[in-house]
């Protein structure tokens, strides 16, 4: 499933577009900075409450092309400016992050671990 | 690469909220000079965590790259308060990082057990007072297996 059509389904309020034609393989959720960093692979959408700058540095390092703000956590500025010029997609979702996986496990965006 | 590629950073201490742009450099060097997705992966974490740590605890100061075909070498050194007990540091859960860090979702003793895991060797020198030099190596494998 590729960006644009996941915030679609999700309903989510989308602050940065990202590349909406690149395919999500998998989740990471996560609000400790090392744990993502250490854990996260590739092309994963990343769930976190986490609301600052640092989310996008991870984000580009990690090469993680989608964050998903769980709860109706707004992004401060400078982090939806960075998803903007880093072309990162932000969204916001009010759907707790426990929910908003089982949504994301319902459309399709499985465990990919091994693959 | 006759030469070992070089290149130094400095980290501001007032970096905090834009922690990871000396650690997207090196990421980005590291591409330029073709080296294995796996090893970038790698010295990509070393270096932010380093980096993190410059910011969180150094009082900022200065990072290094040294590429050779065999080996990616990291180093950051600062002049800031210097860790007590090396030991306790690189457990995994200990931190000594502030309540505000924290709540950014840092300081929860991950970075140097993330350095550790992450590199082939991993040197650590500190003096209380005079500042800390952490220095990561991490090896190129040449046969790739499959």
């Amino acid at each position: 499933m590729t960006i644009g059509e996941l915030c679609d389904a999700l309903q989510a309020e989308v602050v940065s577009a990202g590349d909406e034609t690149q395919k999500i393989e998998g989740v990471i959720v996560g609000d400790l900075l090392s744990h993502v960093l250490g854990s996260a692979r590739e092309n994963q959408a990343w769930v976190t409450i986490q609301t600052h700058l640092n989310v996008a540095a991870v984000a580009v390092l990690k090469e993680l092309p989608l964050i998903l703000l769980a709860s109706n956590r707004r992004p401060q500025e400078e982090l939806a400016a960075k998803c903007r010029e880093e072309n990162v997609a932000l969204a916001v979702s009010p759907l707790p992050a426990y929910e908003l996986c089982l949504r994301l496990g319902a459309l399709g965006i499985g465990d990919v671990r091994g693959s | 690469m006759a030469s070992p590629y070089l290149e130094n950073f400095v980290v501001d201490e007032n970096e905090l909220f834009s922690i990871g742009e000396a650690a997207a450099q090196i990421k980005a060097i590291l591409k330029m000079l073709g080296i294995p997705s796996d090893v970038i992966r790698r010295a990509s974490i070393v270096a932010y965590e380093a980096e993190m740590n410059l910011v969180i605890h150094g009082g900022g100061g200065r990072m290094e790259l040294e590429v050779r075909p065999e080996r990616v070498k990291i180093s950051a050194l600062d002049a800031g308060p210097g860790i007590p007990d090396i030991e306790k540091a690189m457990m995994e859960g200990f931190s000594t990082a502030s309540e505000k860090i924290r709540e950014m979702g840092f300081g929860a003793g991950m970075g140097l057990p993330n350095i550790k895991r992450n590199s082939d060797s991993l040197e650590l020198l500190s003096e209380v007072g005079k500042g800390t030099t952490l220095r990561a190596e991490i090896l190129v494998k040449q046969e790739r297996e499959g």
